[in-house]
């Protein structure tokens, strides 16, 4: 059953220089126990559409269903990982990841079991008393990871979560962010995963929804059936990023009729 | 990981850090390292003892005499302390409601904002008729007419740069933590407790340590002013005025003690720990123990953008931060690349828009000035005379304005120069002046006038004191913008073989000249405050100084009273009109040319 409806979305702006679309006639859903990521190329709306659906921004046409109820504000019961992590510096971490659930009134001793499981499960024990700036990239993100699952959404939210890392780190959290996916004790059940990186999006993700170049639009849903835990050297991983990859040279150039994108550099 | 170096941080957050790190290390380690406390402290205590050391040696000076005074001296202070506390504690909270509503409200941001760029581009003395109005409404002799008067000019002194403190930390507010906020439903209350007020904090903490400088100053100012009236206010500047005009320099001395052991005791125990503090609340990740050393130079640019662009932030005068609202504003309305939100409004829409503003500003003063029944009494032929010579006395106060300036401008460049280049000037000279400029000047223009007017003229005495008002305004500029320098622009230079005047001419002026637009403006603001004491200043018949000048009419109208309110009204309108002008003619343009052309990104 579809958790998330996203139901031809358009999204324009308004400019100095006349309106400019960020995104056309996106329709996709995101089901029960899905871990959807949604690449592109910069700038193809990607983080705006995640907007849309946490309710952040109004689509301009088209309409956004989360558990049967239009997104009309920001919704409850998703929650969103930033890609700048988005920590209130003047907080420490218990208080960061106490912030969600302090906005739903829950009573301090709830709050501060809650707190201490994620901070568990998060592997940030230790760290409780820290404030953002005196940690490193790595281990802010996952505050910003247990701050989004204390509140335990029913749909994570991922904004390019892993940009900001340096690659070693980024690497070492997408696997803890995998297994914290499989134990089903933990809320999400479903993930939303927004990237520009095509292999991190196959490594992680059941469906891959393909953007094209702004207008974005959506060029394809590829399905990733490869077995846990995901090589990278292997053949099919390399196959399907691939696939993705042309998809979004060729198809920017090609499946844009307004002709707005010049062809892909590279 | 620096804060420029975070690929996720956009440029305009970035513009809330306070300066570079190395900014702030060099002046006196991350916030306030302990070698520099112990440093300032040596200078408080030394320069009071060097002080009455000199003065006894002099054979003027009996220390029993001084020790006598003490207590009276001590209580003077209290009362102006208990001046500036209730000032402050209106500023704030006008600097957090009106701040709150500019930023979060559409209307607010249409209406107040322009309506405090009025506000803040009056120089103080603008609001003297509404003091005086307050005076004359209040019984005579009640203690609290002249009390709320003072109490009100120090307040407008305080208030403008706290509330750009407190706009500006909630419209840079970065989106990423807006929007935190809002996905998780926070509203009312907790919105405010944890995150639009910590949001605030920093700002507001640097603003006021900032306020409190330029209060004191206005504080003495306020109360000086009052003595040449019936209802003198009891505190620090009327007693140093009195102990001055009475030639008791035992009197006198015991209120400079009094007053910098005050400043003394309030900058260790409530602004060091209080910035410390204030710490936790930057936007920015940085550790808060950075330095600028050993930072890779491909992280420069763009902390040397946001030095540049918030040219002295973090930059103290004791602890000061040097910059008046008008700069703030500047900054908020030039910055480029960043449209403001809605529509981009012509010039044509600001000038008229800042045309009837500032007519409506001239309207309230004259209002005021009919309230104090100006009207009713018939003009006398001095004041008559005296008013005539209102346009000459407004040309005479902006040459000494002008002359101050370019005095300061010849001291401060070679000065800062040295002073960046050099770590031994800097570590030696910098306490001493951060510790002479957190004292207010003001508190000893008598001196001046007893000691320097019999060698130096009567202007360039005025002169002089004016200096005192804008000095430091403009050093402290014109460092943090030297100290901004790229490196690598410096050190291309140096391999094209660039030297001596080719250098400053080609790099370094250029370089600096953000600074030195932001350092001309607030020290320009300075000296137009200023005036009001430099230009006459009533010690006895026998110390006396009058020179020509819009601040001596203002004074004089003042003491004259009755028909007198008429000459002060005249002459405060054109003061208040001729600023204005020059601010919107002269130093709105330069300081957008300045950020948008002299930038380094």
């Amino acid at each position: 059953m579809a958790i998330i409806r996203v139901d031809r979305v358009d999204k324009s702006f308004p400019t100095r220089h006349g309106t400019i679309s960020i995104m056309q006639d996106i329709s996709f859903q995101v089901k029960d126990a899905d871990f959807l990521a949604i690449v592109g190329p910069s700038g193809c709306g990607k983080s705006t559409l995640l907007r849309l659906i946490q309710g952040l921004d109004h689509p301009t046409s088209g309409t956004i269903t989360f558990r049967d109820q239009k997104v009309d504000g920001v919704a409850k019961g998703m929650a969103m990982v930033f890609q700048s992590f988005a920590l209130f510096p003047w907080l420490t971490v218990s208080e960061n990841v106490a912030f969600g659930l302090e906005a739903l009134g829950w009573d301090p001793e709830r709050i501060a079991s809650q707190v201490e499981r994620y901070i568990n499960v998060t592997g940030l024990d230790g760290f409780e008393e820290a404030y953002p700036r005196e940690l490193s990239g790595g281990m802010r993100q996952r505050v910003g990871l247990a701050r989004a699952l204390a509140v335990e959404p029913t749909v994570l939210l991922m904004d390019e979560p892993f940009s900001a890392l340096d690659a070693l780190t980024a690497e070492g959290l997408r696997e803890e962010v995998l297994q914290l996916w499989r134990d089903p004790q933990l809320p999400p059940e479903a993930v939303v995963l927004v990237t520009h990186n095509i292999e991190e999006a196959i490594q992680l993700a059941d469906r891959v929804v393909v953007l094209s170049r702004r207008p974005g639009h959506i060029l394809a849903e590829v399905p990733v059936d490869l077995p846990r835990p995901r090589d990278r050297k292997s053949g099919p991983f390399y196959e399907l990023t691939d696939r993705v990859f042309s998809l979004i040279t060729e198809g920017g150039a090609v499946a844009s009729p307004l002709g707005s994108g010049t062809p892909p550099a590279g | 990981m620096t804060p420029s170096a975070s690929p996720s941080t956009p440029p305009d957050e970035a513009d809330v850090a306070p300066a570079r790190p190395g900014a702030a290390r060099a002046v006196s380690g991350p916030l306030f390292s302990r070698r520099s406390t112990a440093r300032a402290a040596l200078l408080y205590a030394a320069a009071p003892v060097a002080f009455t050391v000199a003065a006894a040696a002099g054979g003027r000076l009996s220390v029993e005499g001084l020790g006598a005074y003490l207590p009276t001296a001590s209580l003077d202070v209290f009362y102006s302390l208990l001046r500036m506390v209730a000032a402050y504690a209106l500023s704030l909270g006008f600097a957090l409601a009106y701040g709150y509503y500019a930023a979060t409200r559409r209307t607010g941001e249409r209406v107040m904002i322009p309506i405090l760029d009025i506000l803040q581009s009056v120089p103080i003395l603008g609001f003297f008729p509404f003091a005086v109005a307050i005076l004359a409404a209040a019984t005579p002799h009640s203690f609290l007419g002249p009390n709320f008067a003072s109490v009100f000019l120090i307040f407008t002194s305080m208030a403008w740069n706290m509330v750009f403190g407190v706009y500006e930390s909630l419209k840079t507010l970065p989106a990423e933590l807006k929007e935190a906020a809002e996905t998780f439903r926070l509203r009312g209350m907790l919105l405010f407790r944890r995150v639009l007020f910590p949001a605030t904090v920093n700002r507001l903490v640097y603003n006021t340590v900032l306020s409190w400088t330029a209060g004191w100053f206005f504080l003495v100012e306020a109360e000086i002013f009052t003595t040449n009236t019936s209802s003198a206010l009891r505190g620090i500047g009327s007693y140093l005025s009195f102990a001055a005009s009475a030639g008791n320099l035992d009197k006198f001395l015991a209120g400079i003690l009094v007053l910098v052991a005050l400043i003394a005791a309030l900058d260790f125990a409530v602004w060091r720990p209080m910035s410390r503090w204030a710490e936790r609340f930057r936007y920015d990740q940085a550790p808060s123990g950075e330095s600028g050393v050993g930072v890779p130079s491909s992280d420069r640019p763009g902390r040397i953008r946001r030095a540049t662009h918030y040219v002295t932030r973090g930059v103290r005068v004791g602890m000061t931060r040097i910059r008046t609202p008008f700069v703030q504003l500047a900054a908020i309305t030039a910055r480029p690349g960043k449209p403001s939100s809605g529509r981009r409004r012509s010039l044509v829409y600001y000038a008229s828009l800042g045309a009837v503003l500032v007519l409506c500003w001239l309207l309230l003063i004259a209002i005021a000035v009919a309230i104090l029944d100006v009207f009713t009494s018939p003009i006398s032929g001095t004041v008559r005379q005296q008013i005539d010579l209102v346009p000459l006395a407004m040309g005479a106060s902006i040459g000494r304005v002008v002359a101050a300036y370019l005095i300061c401008l010849a001291v401060s460049i070679p000065l800062a120069v040295h002073v960046a280049r050099s770590p031994r000037a800097e570590r030696l000279g910098m306490p001493v002046i951060e510790v002479v400029a957190s004292f207010p000047a003001t508190a000893l223009f008598p001196v001046i006038i007893f000691v320097l007017v019999p060698y130096l003229s009567p202007n360039g005495a005025a002169v002089l004191m004016l200096l005192t008002g804008m000095m430091w305004y403009l050093f402290f500029n014109i460092l943090s913008g030297v100290r901004g320098l790229p490196p690598d622009l410096v050190e291309a230079a140096r391999s094209y073989g660039l030297r001596g005047r080719q250098f400053y001419r080609r790099v370094l002026l250029p370089g600096i000249f953000p600074a030195l637009i932001t350092g001309s403006i607030t020290a320009f603001g300075g000296g137009w405050n200023t005036l009001i004491v430099a230009e006459y200043l009533n010690l006895g018949q026998s110390h006396q100084l009058a020179v020509l000048g819009i601040g001596e009419l203002i004074d004089k109208g003042n003491a004259l009273g009755g028909s007198g309110n008429a000459l002060m009204a005249v002459a405060l309108l054109t003061l208040v009109g001729t600023v204005v002008a020059i601010n919107e003619l002269l130093w709105k343009p330069l300081y957008r040319r300045a950020v948008e052309r002299y930038r380094y990104d």
